[in-house]
């Protein structure tokens, strides 16, 4: 059988102080505080350029932060004091609380780079309460050119950088409790490296392509589809402590097209209507429409069961200034979405527009200042020394504000180590086994491919580990992902495209399994439709008030650990003194 | 036409690109986030839609083409789609 060759037989070796995995908001500004201080940076990133590298190369419109202009709500300490409310007993306020802290700093160096947040109507800060935060802390602002400015930024601030590069395994030195380094290879040349690299921090964002859609198309997926959980993979493999992975994030989207935005359709009014043209929103909450996201998700399944659907979103009673601002606002989250609308012949000012459910994420099950990924102390470092996390592969997470906020502290914390640290070996043993994992797709003489392979995931996850879980589903469905892992030796790719895909959809199964893992130890349901068992549907707060953490043991098994909230919030304490 | 859904080899093209008014620069082949655009340097042929498939409809080539030479094109399955919702919310072992 014919075998694609690399195109050197070495692997270029490269050395970084930092090396930064994942280039999007906060690789970026986990780059540029690493550069404040001097240290050699590498950035590596599957896209091109690092200015369209990340989940938001496309555009973003909002920014989260306190400013201190006046308002008493207007503080970090104000905002803290919300955060508990929020995480529902998942996070650590701790690490919550240093991120809290860093946004106002780190928006100021965002303003400083040239970044405008103003309202280009009025110049001026358009601020909006959104997510039942309590105050305006919403920047509204056109971030068409925000990942562009960063990225070129970073670059020029001095950070290297490293296109079409899938860093597929971190390297340890012979404790195995130190990461230094990484492999990795060029998706178009195949060129191979080997990067010596003093810390590591990953910022490699959520998990996706991981459950079905109603298009069937893989990649018409709400978030990134190219976010595959490389990073949480990849440190869960050297031993790294990861949580709240059975937290998922569904949406509810244009029937067809897994878009975000069509929770804001109800913040600005709109009716949901089932097929009897009921507005059914009022039997699952009195907020109607304007009802939390996971409870809109929720009654939408609900109506699905009962047979109700179609489900529309109605706007049609809007008056006609909101609708006008509704359809010039369209393009902002997804620059296609007019365009859609347009192809599939709907007006949705004259129509009211079906609308399913999206495939799922794990990503910190919609609640901010919580996160589905790698357990980090308040330096953004990892159970592993040397390895940092930030963005939405950390336990803090939450938009590009708590991006750009945990990047900051983990670019500063991975100088911190530099400090600490002299020099760094690489173990052979690391080395070989990290190389022969990203070669054996190439070198097998199987013919299976990761397209069926991860079709096969998402069926099982769809059914036995989706929305709506049970003990006897999920033991099920463990038990075919882990059959799954069986056919991993057999996937095999003819191009080095195809090899990055094929270790994207190993790193996919993978994320399943954890997730399964963790959502069948966790019998209970939990934060609306992040965690919901058929079989377990109350919230038990006496057992179950706490985060799930899970790594892999020497022998590979899976060791459960907890994280309990157990800091008071800074009101309650400031009002105890 | 109606894209590749698990295993209906049916493939879809996306990305329309206008022959007429493609300037053969590299930007769409530089922005797409998915390496699913190839385009030839230094050449007359036009970008290639090498991984239908694996395209987000993001339009980030759309949007940055400098010769408006580019359109994104939704198939049947997004635009009618014939999947019903019920399907996607989990069944029992049995």
């Amino acid at each position: 059988m014919e075998h694609l060759q690399w195109p050197e037989a070495q692997l270029t070796p490269l050395e970084a102080e930092v090396l930064v995995v994942g280039g999007g908001v906060a690789g970026c500004l986990a780059a540029i505080h690493a550069r404040d201080a001097g240290a050699d940076v590498l950035v590596a990133d599957k896209a091109r350029f690092l200015e369209r590298a990340g989940s938001v190369a496309g555009g973003v419109d909002q920014f989260m932060t306190p400013l201190n202009a006046g308002e008493e709500w207007d503080t970090a300490q104000h905002l803290m004091s919300f955060v508990p409310k929020l995480t529902d007993g998942l996070s650590d306020l701790a690490v919550a609380e240093r991120a809290v802290h860093e946004l106002p700093r780190v928006f100021q160096r965002l303003v400083d780079i040239g970044i405008d947040f103003t309202d280009p109507t009025t110049g001026e800060y358009f601020r909006t309460r959104a997510f039942g935060l309590p105050g305006e802390y919403h920047l509204n602002f056109d971030g068409s050119k925000f990942k562009h400015r960063l990225g070129r930024y970073t670059i020029g601030h001095g950070a290297r950088f490293l296109p079409r590069t899938m860093i597929t395994d971190l390297v340890t030195d012979r404790t195995g409790e130190r990461v230094t380094g990484a492999v990795g290879f060029n998706c178009r040349t195949g060129e191979r490296y080997l990067i010596r690299a003093k810390t590591v921090v990953v910022s490699t964002g959520d998990i996706n392509r991981i459950s079905r859609n109603i298009s069937g198309m893989p990649f018409d997926s709400w978030h990134f589809p190219y976010n595959t959980g490389d990073g949480h993979a990849m440190a869960f493999r050297r031993g790294a402590k990861l949580v709240n992975m059975e937290l998922v994030e569904a949406t509810l989207t244009p029937l067809g097209f897994s878009t975000q935005g069509t929770n804001s359709y109800a913040g600005q009014g709109a009716y949901f209507i089932n097929r009897h043209g009921e507005r059914f929103m009022f039997k699952y909450d009195p907020r109607g429409e304007k009802a939390r996201r996971t409870i809109l998700v929720n009654a939408v399944i609900e109506e699905v069961l009962a047979g109700n659907d179609p489900i529309y979103v109605d706007l049609r009673h809007l008056p006609e200034e909101v609708l006008d601002n509704f359809v010039r606002t369209l393009g902002v989250d997804r620059y296609t979405l007019p365009g859609y609308f347009r192809q599939r012949g709907i007006d949705i000012r004259k129509q009211p527009l079906p609308i399913g459910l999206s495939e799922m994420s794990i990503r910190r099950g919609g609640s901010y200042f919580r996160g589905s990924g790698l357990v980090v102390d308040t330096s953004g470092e990892s159970s592993i020394t040397g390895l940092f996390a930030a963005g939405d592969c950390s336990m803090v997470s939450g938009g590009i504000s708590a991006a750009a906020a945990m990047g900051a502290i983990a670019g500063r914390g991975a100088v911190e180590r530099l400090i600490a640290t002299d020099d760094v070996d690489m173990d052979p043993t690391s080395v070989a086994d990290a190389v022969a994992r990203m070669e054996q797709p190439l070198l097998t003489d199987a013919d299976e491919n990761w397209k069926d392979f991860e079709n096969r995931i998402r069926h099982i996850v769809t059914d036995y580990v989706g929305m709506r879980r049970t003990d006897k589903g999920m033991r099920h469905g463990l038990s075919l992902l882990r059959a799954l892992a069986e056919e991993e030796p057999k996937l095999k790719a003819d191009s080095f495209h195809a090899l990055m895909r094929t270790l994207e959809s190993k790193n996919i199964r993978l994320a399943a399994e954890i997730m399964a893992e963790a959502a069948l130890h966790r019998t209970e349901s939990r934060s609306g439709a992040a965690h919901r068992r058929i079989d377990h549907p109350e919230t038990d707060d006496v057992t179950w008030r706490k985060a799930i953490v899970l790594c892999r043991d020497p022998q590979g098994d899976i060791e459960f650990d907890y994280l309990i909230e157990d800091r008071p919030a800074p009101t309650a304490r400031s009002a105890a003194s | 036409m109606t894209a590749d859904t698990e295993g209906d080899v049916v493939t879809h093209n996306p990305i329309h690109v206008n022959p007429d008014t493609c300037i053969r620069c590299m930007i769409c082949d530089y922005v797409c986030p998915g390496d699913v655009i190839h385009k030839e340097p230094r050449s007359e042929k036009l970008p290639v839609i090498k991984y239908p498939d694996e395209c987000w409809y993001c339009g980030l080539c759309e949007q940055a083409c400098p010769a408006d030479a580019i359109t994104v094109v939704f198939p049947e399955n997004m635009l009618h789609p014939q999947t019903s919702m019920i399907e996607l919310l989990g069944r029992d072992p049995d």
